[in-house]
């Protein structure tokens, strides 16, 4: 079982001699399931009301003002309740099953993806020694979910859309996963709460950016690749709306087509905390530092708390400061994501594939050649 | 010679990319830290100016129901109805079909009264066209200083007709008495 997941040592400890061990670990799934489930509805939810603010702001408007009082805060949760109510369609000429399981399978691989992510040293679902490539290769699947939802609808706007999709993530795949071995090859790990670890020290400065000049072009380099991955502007040529409706989600609606949508903000959270944990810092930062100087006198390897500091003794003090820190990061990398799709235009199809093929993927590779000579000569 | 400049355009492509984006990301930052120019419009209005042609309003007091704007309206739009007593108007309806009125402003000029107005109220909506057949009274029937004055004028009258009474009875009597003597 995974060594340190703090849900199920509790049950562990709490549980009778009777119940057996892969009851604990059910549990533990469940609650795990559920608190995944929970933080993407909410965290789309928010994100869907920032993206409406930033945009609001940057075309010099509000944004939503009405609901819930305080600069329309509700919006989102009437908007969810809306969605719950329309009626759920299905095409006549579509083919059912796969046109039903597209939006599962979209969300479920995101889902699956963010049990990789770290909430707080030594809070997580799943312990993954190859935690990236893990939270890579699910969020890759959800182009599967996509290219099904295209070709169901039995519409050509979503076959556009989703070979669209297909075309783009076969381009980007590629520098996401080459910009991301830069950082690797500094951390020596794939597992994110060890290269968060990799990066404490320097009163929580020592972020792998600013330990090798070239994880900077990496990190660009990073961020493009996860817009083109997300399906963001100026990349989302697959729900195109100007071209193609709405790409492959016009033949959805109501609550099947929230779906594919908290889908684009979950992916954008998550591809934000492995940016967060791999170039700058993940939970480091002069508060993270400050709260394990106060809190902490002793943790394992894996960031749990053996010993608290005699200063407070609320250990737990030092996990929230982690776990915000890294969430203010994603959260600001999300931003960065809105205020890019807020300024640029959408580029045309073949602007994409040459970017991806001509321009991200080689100079990627000369960046991760740099870095290895760097650490090379370095150690 | 044509591979250095081919090296030189990739470089310049990439440079000019991340620099325009910055460009472009530093305007519209600007922008999202700048007050919105917009206004939150059922709370907060822009000033409308005060020769805007909007929904009429009616000096009701003043009106003496000459058909005058009735008259000038070409679309007829405007009917008004009211019940002469004396110089007093008992008011039925004056009303104005907000379909046909295109605010052209020709019914306020004729006025002898200037009693109509062009308003700066432009929002006129309704689920139903009925409404949109509009009564610009402020009230029906007679105004309340009207009957006032009505009742003074009816007492004044009546006071009038009794000085006058009495003085024709005061007049009969001294002429009866003269012609006792």
């Amino acid at each position: 079982m995974q060594h340190g997941n703090l849900v199920h040592e509790l049950l562990s400890g709490v549980a009778p001699e009777a119940v057996p061990e892969w009851a604990t670990i059910l549990v533990t799934a469940v609650i795990g399931v559920s608190v995944l489930v929970g933080l993407v509805s909410v965290l789309a939810m928010f994100s869907v009301w920032l993206e409406r603010k930033v945009s609001g702001h940057i075309q010099c408007r509000y944004g939503p003002m009405y609901v819930g009082g305080w600069h329309g805060w509700a919006q989102s949760l009437a908007d969810g309740v809306k969605l719950l109510m329309k009626e759920d369609m299905i095409p006549l000429g579509a083919d059912r099953v796969l046109f039903v399981l597209a939006p599962a399978l979209v969300l479920g691989s995101i889902f699956g993806a963010m049990a990789a992510m770290p909430l707080a040293p030594g809070f997580y679902f799943a312990d993954i020694n190859l935690g990236v490539f893990f939270i890579l290769g699910m969020s890759a699947l959800t182009t599967i979910g996509v290219i099904m939802s295209g070709w169901a609808s039995n519409s050509k706007w979503s076959l556009y859309g989703a070979m669209r999709e297909a075309a783009q993530v076969v381009a980007y795949e590629i520098p996401l996963g080459i910009s991301l071995l830069a950082p690797l090859m500094v951390a020596g790990t794939f597992n994110l709460l060890e290269a968060s670890e990799a990066q404490s020290g320097w009163f929580g400065m020592k972020w792998f950016v600013f330990q090798n000049p070239f994880l900077i072009p990496a990190a660009v380099l990073f961020f493009v690749a996860a817009l083109a991955e997300t399906k963001r502007a100026p990349f989302d040529l697959p729900e195109a709306e100007s071209e193609l409706v709405a790409g492959f989600m016009t033949e959805y609606s109501g609550i099947r087509w929230s779906f594919f949508f908290m889908e684009e903000y979950a992916a954008m959270f998550l591809m934000s905390i492995v940016g967060a944990v791999f170039f700058f810092g993940g939970f480091e930062s002069p508060f993270t530092s400050l709260a394990e100087w106060a809190f902490v006198a002793e943790s394992g390897a894996d960031g749990v708390v053996t010993e608290a500091a005699g200063i407070f003794e609320l250990p737990l003090l030092y996990h929230v400061t982690a776990g915000t820190v890294l969430a203010a990061k994603a959260l600001f990398g999300v931003f960065l994501m809105m205020w890019v799709r807020w300024t640029l235009p959408r580029v045309r199809i073949d602007q994409v594939m040459t970017m991806g093929y001509k321009y991200l993927t080689p100079l990627a590779l000369v960046v991760v050649l740099a870095t290895g000579f760097w650490e090379l000569i370095l150690s | 010679m044509l591979a250095s400049s081919a090296v030189r355009e990739y470089l310049t492509n990439v440079w000019d990319g991340v620099r325009t984006t910055l460009v472009g990301m530093r305007i519209t930052g600007r922008y999202l830290l700048q007050k919105p120019i917009t206004v939150q419009y059922p709370d907060e209005r822009l000033p409308i100016p005060d020769r805007y042609r909007g929904i009429h309003y009616l000096e009701q007091e003043k009106c003496i129901n000459c058909l005058a704007c009735a008259r000038a309206c070409p679309i007829d739009c405007i009917e008004m109805d009211a019940i002469r007593h004396g110089k007093e108007l008992e008011w039925v309806s004056f009303t104005l079909d907000y379909q046909k009125c295109m605010f052209c402003e020709l019914c306020v000029y004729p006025c002898p009264k200037d009693c109509i107005h062009m308003g700066t109220e432009f929002a006129y909506v309704s689920f139903d066209r009925s409404e949109f057949v509009h009564d610009l009274l402020s009230f029906k029937g007679m105004a309340p200083d009207a009957k006032v004055r009505m009742r003074e004028a009816k007492e004044k009258k009546a006071l009038k007709e009794a000085a006058k009474l009495a003085a024709k009875q005061a007049k009969d009597e001294s002429e009866g008495n003269g012609d006792g003597d």
